[in-house]
């Protein structure tokens, strides 16, 4: 296992992805699940380069040969590592089921593409490419997101293609920004002329990008497509959306503003005040809407706002508190999202009582995510919480609206469990299917191996959150001794 | 493995089993024992943690770089102490007739050891962190163990989880200010933030923790969640709730009010403006806390919530007795906690006997029930004395302390106000005991029997526990002693019939003793009088008609009529006014937010942004 291994994570699925289609017309059943075997190999493929990472052994990779700051570059580092674990290991746990809609194994495909574009996402080096694979992810989620079958679904699903598209093409001119800004899009190299960010020009660059890419981050104010949207597709593509993909957003908003825009403090209190107002808009909307999935989407929101505050938030402990955010709703978000289907209209009265263990399951889940120790997701408010009182100023008002958004996610999340748990409802049929029961116990099973290990899961964070804001090593490690790749 | 880890892991098991066997039978007895034995050990434990001692926990574990360790000292062993005795008894009433034919068996023998076993873990809880931890174990057992009924108790349980997790969020926020002064989470991080904190940062701290802890003991003006949910809690549950439940936070507050943070810095901080501080400040919302939902539990026509509203007025007698500072109000507040848990638990189980037998509480729909149910009715009576705080039951000797107490340290209108409560005690459990035992049997009660003895057992014990307590007030003050040694406040002087002061003294032998003679010497002028006939309550005449038993003669609807009509105006419904404008403007908020979601403006937002880039690059 070598070095150059990494870029196997972006060409193995890619591959997987053109092959599906043909496997496909032989056998349908073969195909999808050779699609998972494939999607199987990923995880452990990210593990061994994680090992090699720790060991030191695992030096930046420049594509063909050609050197930064102009050739393609991937950096993988344990925050890319990271996200690519979860990616993959999310999706595997998200995989599409065989559908008879689905002959050709569309699904499945369309899984595989979105996880290339994820990884080349999470180990891009550079800004253009970031953006390109950033498409690629775009482009399979608006696929992906057309419910088989709906007709609300596809409506949905073009309502998204079109204001994503926008927003990408905001993000592209922000990138054409800097691009005429520094005359490079290599994030090292960038980070080298950062001085030149902290300009009228740099912050137009700034607040083009954020908008851009915050459409899939549900960054405030261009997060109106999210409750749609996630109402009209399937719970696992809810679940994948609002999970996995927002999280390589705020990947790509973590590198501009560590590498770019650190000295830049307009930069963090505009990530502050649009974190801040999706935080309030998204709780308080979730305590009035309705029926599951909406809630839960517009929660999606709220816990969103809450990580990008935390992208502005100075310092190590900072980090490790975005990434304990961003890990836990990671795990959390999807597995609730399972239940929306089931748990829905008239079948949700006695729902746990019918079904017991999705009764625990999303009563574990909704712990979790309101904070209750010793569960992780207290830990993680804990940790934002106090680094949010050690900045001081406005962020004591966050601090009280986060509290209060708390007491609005207990209330609106028993509200569910309370009719699940009345002895009123309907006998019969189980509430939720076998097969997201299934999926359900595994992201509650990770949940609890979080709990478990939650000393040496945060040691991890630690190492992490310190790689991250280290950049002059990112500076010296790309710009000074990249690996090469012969043709 | 020390005695503090064995009572862990005792309470442990006692947990596992009624989650694993709860559904059998005869595991309710077992649980019973279980409890038994772990009062035993606790007992045991009394011994060593005299004088300030304490007992650390060999279980410690360090969770992301803090600390997390049990510690037990007196205070947390007193409160330890009536939780066990309290659940024992609790668990008996519940083991036998009571659950025989309930299908929800394993969810009240679960939820109800869940409960013991958080409440341990709080009241051994060794620094801050642990404190949160177990705070919120013990906020959402109670959720657990009052929600499992389902139905308007299940609504009811919601209401209270609102209240407890906007509680849990303010006492979090305090944790983290004490961290962020003080430098950790560990208790003498408190007193070094006292001193580091300027005035209002010491308000902002103490608000915090008063609304922490407040909301779990229904402190004024966090109240109103806690009759209703009490009230609706199916039998032992209830009883075990009000008895203990909320003493928890009484505990927490007591803690880092009077230990860590001290009483002398709240009696520094002066309100501006007037004559208030801290200290005062919390004796009236203690004092307001008595009279309030006394008479509020006045109006009520329900058996359980009316004890339950009492419950709440109860607390501004410990929390006023504590607040003091003094010997005897600490000690007085302190008995009170204990003496109420008796006399609570001996109320809520005899209301719950009489719901078993006659399918109801509503105090206008029972009547003359004493001749059917003897012994539920002592109950009742021996406990509605101790309430009222009347000799010779042991309510008496901890409200006659805690009003000495104010009158020695100056405090008149406190002491004013004690009494209004009391007034308003005596008046609303006559009318309990009236309603239900006293008056004239319905027709549909003619059948009623007694409770059988699994169930009337217990609660003559606890009755009897107060009667003794009463009688003999010594034996619960060498406990009291213990909490107040590892509080760190000096104790009171006291034998076995009570205390002697330099300016007062208090025997209850000697009351006690007189009480009886009286009684004896009236019994015996009673039954060596003149023959006594009996006859059928309905073998009578009035207004020329024979009574029939089709016909009400029994006064108890609307009864303190003539009262209300002078005091009815002053119940404004302010508190509820309050809470109900709080969710209307979260109603409004939430509105406004699912309006902006659906008015999209993205697209909007997005040509502006584009239109600023363009004007900026030409």
């Amino acid at each position: 296992m070598t070095a150059e291994a990494t870029v196997l994570l972006i060409v193995l699925p890619l591959f997987g992805a053109f092959l599906l289609p043909t496997i496909g017309r032989i056998n349908a059943s073969a195909a999808h699940w050779s699609g998972a075997l494939l999607l199987a190999l990923l995880p452990l493929l990210a593990i061994e380069l994680w090992n090699l990472h720790s060991a030191g052994a695992l030096p930046p990779l420049a594509l063909g040969g050609y050197l930064a700051p102009l050739g393609i570059v991937l950096y993988p580092d344990r925050l890319s590592l990271t996200l690519v674990l979860a990616l993959t290991l999310g999706s595997l746990l998200l995989w599409p089921r065989l559908h008879q809609n689905d002959a050709t194994g569309r699904q499945a495909t369309l899984m595989l593409l979105l996880v290339a574009g994820g990884n080349g996402l999470a180990l891009a080096g550079d800004l253009f490419n970031a953006f390109v694979f950033y498409e690629l992810v775009a482009v399979t989620s608006y696929a992906l997101a057309a419910k088989l079958g709906s007709g609300d679904g596809y409506a949905a699903a073009l309502r998204f293609l079109i204001l994503s598209a926008l927003g990408s093409a905001l993000g592209l001119l922000g990138i054409a920004l800097i691009y005429t800004l520094t005359g490079t899009l290599n994030f090292a190299h960038l980070a080298q002329h950062a001085a030149a960010f902290n300009s009228p020009l740099g912050i137009t660059a700034f607040v083009l990008m954020v908008l851009g890419f915050g459409v899939k981050a549900e960054l405030f104010p261009v997060n109106s497509w999210v409750p749609e949207v996630y109402g009209a597709t399937s719970h696992r593509i809810a679940g994948l959306l609002a999970g996995i993909v927002s999280k390589l957003a705020l990947l790509l908003l973590l590198r501009l503003i560590t590498l770019l825009y650190s000295d830049v403090e307009v930069a963090g209190w505009l990530l502050f005040t649009l974190g801040l107002l999706g935080l309030i808009s998204g709780e308080l909307a979730a305590w009035r809407a309705t029926d599951l999935r909406h809630t839960l989407a517009y929660s999606s929101i709220g816990q969103l706002g809450v990580m990008v505050m935390a992208l502005s938030l100075p310092g190590e402990s900072g980090m490790v508190a975005l990434l304990a955010l961003a890990l836990h709703h990671l795990v959390v978000k999807p597995g609730l999202f399972l239940f929306s289907d089931g748990w829905h209209g008239t079948s949700l009265a006695g729902a746990a009582r019918r079904g017991p263990w999705g009764g625990v399951l999303f009563l574990l889940f909704a712990l979790s995510l309101i904070g209750v120790p010793p569960l992780p997701g207290f830990w993680a408010k804990l940790l934002f919480i106090r680094e949010a009182l050690a900045a001081g100023g406005p962020w004591l008002l966050a601090i009280a609206i986060i509290l209060t958004a708390t007491v609005l996610e207990t209330a609106y999340l028993f509200r569910f469990l309370r009719r699940a748990y009345s002895r009123h409802g309907s006998a019969g049929y189980g509430a939720i299917g076998p097969d997201a029961a299934l999926r359900a116990s595994a992201f509650g099973a990770t949940l609890v191996v979080g709990l478990l290990l939650l000393n040496p899961l945060t040691e991890l964070l630690q190492q992490t959150a310190a790689e991250i804001i280290d950049t002059p090593s990112y500076i010296a490690r790309v710009l000074d001794v990249p690996v090469e790749v012969t043709p | 493995m020390n005695s503090l880890d064995l009572l862990l892991l005792l309470t442990t098991l006692t947990t596992l089993l009624a989650l694993l066997m709860g559904r059998w039978r005869p595991v309710g007895w077992l649980l019973t024992l279980l409890y038994a034995l772990q009062l035993a050990l606790l007992a045991d434990l009394g011994l060593t943690l005299q004088g300030g001692g304490q007992v650390v926990s060999q279980l410690q574990l360090t969770l992301l770089g803090y600390p997390i360790g049990l510690v037990l000292d007196g205070f947390g062993w007193l409160f330890a102490a009536i939780t066990l005795l309290i659940a024992l008894f609790s668990s008996w009433f519940g083991s036998g007739a009571w659950s025989a034919e309930r299908s929800d068996r394993r969810a009240q023998h679960l939820t109800l050891s869940l409960n013991v076993t958080a409440m341990l873990l709080l009241l051994a809880s060794g620094d801050l962190l642990t404190l949160f931890i177990t705070w919120e174990l013990v906020s959402w057992s109670g959720f657990a163990l009052m929600a499992y009924a389902g139905g308007r108790a299940a609504d009811a349980a919601l209401r209270y989880l609102i209240y407890a997790i906007a509680g849990a969020m303010a006492l979090l926020a305090a944790l983290l200010l004490v961290e962020q002064q003080g430098g950790s989470f560990q208790f003498a991080a408190v007193a070094t933030a006292v001193t580091t904190l300027d005035s209002a940062g010491l308000w902002l701290l103490l608000l915090l923790f008063f609304t922490g802890f407040g909301v779990k003991m229904a402190l004024l003006p966090f109240h109103l969640w806690q009759a209703e949910a009490y009230a609706l809690t199916p039998g032992p549950g209830a009883a075990f709730l009000g008895a203990i439940s909320s003493r928890m936070g009484l505990f927490a507050l007591m803690l880092v009010v009077v230990k860590l943070i001290g009483l002398e810095h709240l009696a520094a901080l002066a309100i501006p403006y007037t004559f208030l501080d801290a200290q005062s400040l919390l004796a009236w919302i203690a004092a307001f806390t008595i009279i309030i939902p006394t008479f509020i539990a006045l109006t009520q026509s329900d058996a359980r919530r009316l004890l339950a509203w009492h419950g709440i007025g109860q607390t501004g007698y410990m929390v006023l007795g504590i607040v003091i500072g003094t010997e005897l109000g600490v000690a007085g507040g302190l008995l009170h906690v204990f003496n109420y848990a008796t006399y609570q638990a001996a109320l809520f189980l005899s209301v719950s006997a009489v719901i078993y037998r006659t399918g109801t509480a509503d105090l206008d729909r029972l009547g003359g029930l004493i001749t059917r149910m003897p012994l539920a009715y002592v109950t009742m009576l021996m406990g509605i004395i101790g309430l009222a705080g009347l000799p010779p039951m042991n309510g008496f000797v901890s409200k006659w302390m805690v009003y000495k107490a104010l009158l020695d340290n100056g405090q008149p209108l406190l002491f004013v106000a004690a009494i209004i409560g009391t007034l308003g005690t005596i008046l609303s459990v006559y009318k309990l005991i009236h309603n239900t035992f006293l008056g004239q049997l319905r027709a549909e009660h003619q059948a009623v029997r007694e409770v059988p003895w699994s169930m009337s057992v217990p609660m003559l014990a606890l009755a009897a526990i107060g009667f003794i307590t009463g009688w003999m007030p010594g034996l619960a003050l060498s406990a009291i002693d213990v909490a107040q040694q590892a509080l760190g406040i000096a104790t009171l002087p006291h034998h076995l019939g009570g205390f002697s002061l330099s300016n007062g003294n208090l025997d209850m032998l000697w009351v006690v003793g007189a009480l009886l003679a009286s009684i004896g010497i009236g019994a015996l002028i009673f039954f060596a009088g003149n023959r006594r006939h009996l006859t059928h309550q309905l073998d009578n005449y009035a207004g020329g008609h024979f009574l029939s038993s089709s016909h009400r003669y029994h006064y108890s609807h609307n009864f303190y009529a003539g009262l209300m009509h002078l005091i009815g105006p002053w119940y404004r419904g302010t508190f509820r006014w309050l809470e109900q404008a709080l969710i209307n403007s979260v109603e409004v908020g939430g509105n406004a937010a699912l309006g902006l979601f659906r008015n999209s403006a993205m697209l909007l937002y997005m040509v502006a942004a584009l239109t600023l880039a363009l004007w900026l690059l030409l």
